[in-house]
């Protein structure tokens, strides 16, 4: 899995600069970047695009008001789980059941102690990480930490679409380990797992930061490698083919594993759909499984057949 | 109501002596000149709404930087204007009071 921890970003929607400068100078410690907006509308265009992971809203502000932000932040599916903290200059029940019936986190009032808000804030930053870290567990597969099917269906999709847009190439790749079932026959099931983290291990050993490595079920693999056309995804999945041959196990010195790939860059008959670019993929791990595994097979398009690829 | 005469001369920020708050505090203060040009451009022009969010804007902030008084007069100014449904002859001594208090307020 490819993740990088940064730092959480808090977006401040105040219209009194004077706010900003004092919150800005009191967190400067907290290792929290800070994001600034000085009106409704502003703060709720900055949210949506930079999907911070505090919200902290003024109430009384001109113009647009704080319930109206508030009522648009928790309406737009990019926002809804930001936690709102609303800051408000009154105290007054009505308002905060109005936040909180809203969708607020949290209610604080003006003028608020900086070491209260200091501690609401990481408390709000401590449920945020928490909620985002089991939205994650979701979609992660349990044994070997990659992305599980869900979020390869999810994806697939979204990547496709992002390339279509941006007229970008990219690649699919489906792979399987060889004669799995014999490896967990022969040495048992905790060989297998093993044999599954080793090959999970090398996939993100081997990967680009950016790739989208999954287990699709069992043993079988689904790598999603954006901005690559098939030649290079090609040349990353026979250094993963090579990587993984050559691994040894320690506990289990007689294993050996072998994987067979599937590579495509676009979908079978032409088609940009999710189902057409697994078909192809799979079209091409068929044949590498037929013509005596621990190869990668490329797809060459519609209109030719697939071809064999010199595999080591 | 607050009484301004209550505590002659500066005011100081309560955080006048943090090292750290100082620069800021400074910042605050050199402000202070252009929000009471704000607030007297709003009062000469009749604009409550405007004067409501400038004493709103301070009573937010100014206890944040050590004026606890200032904010406590916005706040008065604040609600007077509610409460009086605009009526700015009847939250002259309220408007005077903040104004003061901000002319007042140094590091």
């Amino acid at each position: 899995m490819h993740t990088q921890d940064t730092p959480p970003v808090l977006l401040l929607i105040d219209d009194s600069p004077s706010i900003h400068r004092l919150l800005a100078f009191k967190l400067k410690n907290e290792g929290i970047e800070f994001l600034s907006a000085f009106s409704g509308p502003e703060g709720v265009e900055l949210a949506a695009a930079n999907k911070p992971s505090l919200i902290l809203l003024d109430l009384a502000m001109p113009d647009v008001d704080g319930f109206t932000s508030l009522l648009q932040l928790k309406n737009d599916s990019r926002t809804i789980n930001i936690p709102v903290i609303v800051v408000s200059g009154t105290s007054s029940p009505e308002d905060k059941v109005r936040a909180f019936e809203l969708g607020a986190m949290d209610f604080v009032t003006k003028p608020f102690d900086v070491h209260e808000l200091r501690a609401r804030i990481s408390s709000a930053l401590r449920i945020h990480r928490l909620m985002s870290m089991l939205e994650k567990r979701a979609q992660i597969d349990g044994l070997t930490g990659l992305w599980n099917r869900a979020h390869f269906n999810d994806r697939l999709a979204a990547e496709l679409s992002c390339s279509r847009r941006n007229g970008s190439t990219m690649s699919l790749v489906v792979c399987d380990l060889d004669h799995f079932k014999r490896v967990n026959d022969t040495f048992g099931h905790p060989a297998g797992d093993a044999v599954l983290q080793g090959f999970a291990a090398t996939l993100n050993a081997e990967l680009r930061s950016y790739d989208i490595a999954c287990r699709y079920g069992g043993e079988e693999f689904a790598i999603i490698l954006p901005d690559a056309a098939a030649p290079q995804a090609h040349m990353i999945c026979e250094r993963i083919r090579a990587a993984i041959e050559a691994r040894r196990w320690p506990n289990y010195p007689d294993i050996r594993a072998t994987a067979s790939f599937g590579v495509t860059d676009k979908g079978i008959d032409g088609s940009d759909a999710p189902a057409a670019w697994v078909e192809a993929a799979d079209k091409c791990l068929y044949e590498a499984k037929q013509t005596g595994r621990n190869r990668v097979v490329a797809f060459s398009g519609p209109t030719e057949r697939p071809r064999l690829a010199k595999a080591g | 109501m607050i009484d301004p005469d209550m505590c002659p001369g500066p005011i100081r920020s309560q955080f006048a002596s943090d090292e750290e708050m100082r620069e800021l505090v400074r910042m605050f203060v050199d402000e202070m000149p252009a929000r009471i040009a704000a607030l007297r451009d709003a009062w000469d022009a009749s604009h409550s709404k405007q004067i409501e969010s400038l004493a709103h804007q301070l009573k937010g902030a100014a206890a944040g930087y050590g004026f606890a008084i200032v904010g406590d007069a916005a706040a008065e100014l604040e609600s007077a204007l509610r409460s009086s449904e605009h009526d700015l002859s009847s939250v002259r001594a309220q408007f005077d009071a903040l104004v003061d208090l901000c002319s007042r307020a140094a590091c």
